[in-house]
């Protein structure tokens, strides 16, 4: 036990490589070289460094440079004792390749659907008012370019009225931007752009689209994707890869589709209820979906990786929920739908919104 | 100790791509399953790898840096940066959709600024971090410089080089070259650089000569092909020109530049009794570019292949396209099917870049040169204070150190 064995040697003060001996000592070893002194070590002070010339190496755990190699094999009592060599690092070390991938994906797989079921909890925690003032920061009037005469006003708050029966904190405006489009953004704040308006054919449909919007309000889905936006970005920030990428889309995308559809069920359920026919909005995404039906069966599939149901199933839902032996009316009067189309065109002082990020 | 004869040289990289194949296939896999996470110990194992198979003159390099450090690195960086950065977002959106773009123009501005000096104080705390964890004999290099000032250098050279129409590029990299070099050292030595910028010019000016050769040659075929009459041709001809331009001819000046530059700034490096020379020409580097686009090729076959067999397998194997959009609620198998898909499309690209990253290390190594004298007895450890995080700026960047 007690016999020298020949080791290499660098004290980490010089650059000087020394032949040395090593001798195992009560609880330790020391290490014996020309022009150095004795010095003695404990087993625990060494770290596994790697290979050189053959053999393993081993550093000190609080001297930088300094470094033991052996030419020879140790017996193996004392081989024992130094530092097994590392490879991926501690813990999959510990557990082997397998396992620990197993394990890890498992983890990653619950962090994941963490992140995203949270804030589905804790989005209708946050108060309304936050949310507001969020919204009131980041949008304010859009710097003018909402379109707004007292007619369009007057007609959009009937329409608001008979749609919203469940009184949600809804504030609707229309933004002079060219987009077939209408977001809910923070705080309650719809926004429908004027394209949507010229490419609506009735009230009626805008009214499908608009109820949609409320739906999400309602939900608090705004808050929610802000939630989780920020969650998975931080969490798969740090990926920094294409799968990582691919993945945050997947899962939000998973999500909004299920937010959309639940949107779309609450848009069906405040037209039932004001009495106004689903045929109109029917028949907008039937419109839509004439244009996806040129995809072909590509169409379904992308249906399920993009962020709205396919148009078809949409419409489909909309016409089925048509209940008969109803008094459809529609949502507004032909003169307060043209003021709201025209709303745009009638307002003297709006700004033009073109180029806005959307 | 003096450096060998002619037939040996002072740096050797003697690392093989089969022994490094399964280093790189594990590191791409934990850090699949890790979210990424894993990826500051993957750097580290790779560099341990290169480091390791690396000779200068009779001993081999060593990688001392940790991936717990490199991840606190990532970390302070992703706090420091990445929460300005939302913030800075939000604001300017904000600004924009409330009808101030002045606003955000400002602050854009001043973003920029700040992200430019961020970029050159990055640049040098990585290769300070690298200096130190880079171990040879036992003795490591390192600086007690804080880098703030480079960062100013950094951004006042990038301004004033492109500003006479880009002409001071030369002598601004060059110049930052010096800089950072020169405040670094390697055990007690200090590293001297001194580049001459006034030797890049030739090469340098290809940029500007090349584009007006080009417009001559389209102008004379454009009059030659029929004059303004033929608008169609003249069209088609200058937009030839254009991907020509862009997509062929200003990759080959940059790499002949490029090739110039790194031969200039590494020739001019000096350490103690040390000096060092990089041998790599403009074809050596064509080879190389050329070797990395044909990896990128084969990646690209062998994750669309993948995807395929494994894709179409399951796709019928779930009976077809059409069960799939007649019931959606196959939904979970669907998603099951694309996560296997993107893991088989994925994995190859993910070798990419360990696989670049190898090439252009064995590349670098195959040409560096160094003579002179080392007295290893001189050669004492280094006194710059030890750092106690990695490089997690520069991972953010995502810009080179050297």
């Amino acid at each position: 036990m007690n016999d020298p064995h020949f080791i290499w040697h660098y004290d980490g003060k010089t650059a000087i490589c020394r032949e040395a001996i090593l001798t195992a000592t009560e609880g330790g070893f020391d290490v014996a070289a020309d022009g150095l002194p004795l010095e003695n070590y404990a087993w625990a002070d060494l770290v596994y460094r790697g290979e050189k010339s053959g053999g393993p190496y081993y550093g000190h755990i609080s001297r930088p440079g300094w470094q033991i190699g052996l030419t020879d094999p140790l017996p193996d009592a004392l081989f024992a004792r130094l530092p097994k060599p590392k490879r991926y690092g501690g813990f999959i070390d510990r557990v082997g390749l397998v396992p620990a991938s197993v394990i890890l994906v498992a983890a990653s797989a619950a962090l994941i659907f963490g992140v995203t079921k949270v804030p589905e909890v804790v989005a209708p925690l946050v108060p309304m008012s936050w949310e507001r003032n969020l919204g009131d920061a980041m949008i304010g009037d859009m710097g003018g370019r909402f379109c707004q005469t007292r007619d369009s006003r007057k007609a959009l708050d009937v329409m608001t009225a008979r749609l919203n029966s469940k009184g949600d904190p809804i504030e609707i405006n229309i933004a002079n931007i060219n987009m077939v489009n209408a977001v809910a953004l923070p705080g309650g704040k719809v926004v429908i752009f004027r394209g949507l308006l010229q490419e609506a054919k009735n009230a009626d449909e805008l009214a499908g689209v608009l109820g949609h919007e409320i739906g999400h309000v309602r939900n608090r889905d705004v808050m929610q994707s802000l939630l989780r936006q920020t969650g998975l970005s931080i969490l798969l920030g740090g990926a920094n890869t294409n799968a990582a990428g691919a993945l945050n889309t997947l899962v939000s995308s998973r999500f909004s589709r299920e937010a959309e559809a639940a949107a779309d069920d609450y848009s069906i359920k405040l037209m039932q209820k004001a009495a106004i026919s689903p045929d109109a909005t029917a028949g907008f995404f039937e419109r839509l979906s004439g244009d996806e039906k040129k995809m072909g069966k590509a169409a379904a599939a992308l249906g399920y990786l993009s962020s709205h149901p396919v148009s078809a199933s949409r419409e489909k839902a909309f016409r089925a929920s048509k209940q008969t032996g109803v008094a459809h009316t529609p949502v507004v009067t032909p003169e307060q739908w043209r003021a709201i189309v025209d709303a745009c065109a009638n307002d003297p002082d709006v700004e033009d919104g073109t180029g806005l990020p959307f | 100790m003096g450096i060998g004869g002619p037939d040996q040289t002072a740096f050797e990289f003697r690392g093989s791509w089969q022994a490094f194949l399964p280093i790189a296939l594990t590191n791409s896999l934990l850090t699949l399953v890790t979210l990424g996470v894993y990826r500051f110990w993957a750097t580290t194992r790779e560099r341990k790898y290169f480091w390791s198979q690396t000779r200068f003159i009779d001993d081999q390099l060593e990688w001392t840096g940790t991936g717990l450090e490199l991840f606190i690195g990532f970390i302070v960086a992703f706090f420091a940066l990445g929460i300005p950065f939302i913030i800075f977002n939000l604001v300017v959106q904000g600004s924009i959709l409330q009808g101030m773009p002045a606003v955000a123009g400002v602050i854009g501005l001043v973003f920029y600024v700040a992200i430019l000096w961020l970029v050159g104080f990055a640049i040098y705390r990585g290769l300070r971090y690298r200096l130190s964890r880079t171990s040879w004999h036992g003795i490591h290099g390192g600086s007690d410089n804080p880098g703030f000032a480079y960062g100013t250098s950094y951004l006042w050279k990038t301004i004033v080089g492109f500003l006479p129409l880009g002409l001071g590029v030369p002598w601004a990299s060059t110049s930052l070259f010096k800089e950072r070099w020169e405040a670094m050292s390697f055990g007690p030595h200090q590293f001297t650089a001194n580049p001459d910028w006034k030797k890049l010019m030739k090469r340098f000016a290809l940029f500007y000569i090349f584009p007006v050769l080009l417009l001559i040659v389209g102008v004379a075929g454009f009059t030659r092909g029929g004059g303004m009459d033929d608008n169609i041709g003249g069209a088609i001809a200058l937009g030839g020109l254009a991907v020509v331009f862009f997509y062929i001819a200003l990759p080959i000046i940059s790499l002949l530049y490029y090739a110039a530059y790194s031969r200039e700034v590494v020739g001019s490096l000096g350490l103690g009794g040390l000096e060092f020379g990089f041998t790599a020409r403009s074809t050596d580097w064509l080879v190389l570019v050329l070797g990395n686009i044909g990896l990128y090729l084969l990646a690209g076959f062998v994750g669309f292949m993948g995807a395929l067999v494994f894709g179409g397998l399951g796709a019928v194997m779930m009976g077809g396209a059409d069960a799939l959009a007649s019931d959606m609620a196959t939904g979970a198998g669907f998603a099951g099917l694309s996560v296997v898909t993107i893991i088989t499309f994925v994995i190859p690209f993910m070798l990419l870049g360990p696989f670049i990253r190898y090439r252009s290390w064995a590349f670098f190594m195959r040409h560096m040169e160094a003579g002179g004298e080392v007295n290893l007895e001189s050669l004492t450890q280094s006194e710059t204070k030890p750092l106690s995080q990695g490089e997690g700026l520069l991972d953010a960047f995502d810009v080179g150190a050297i």
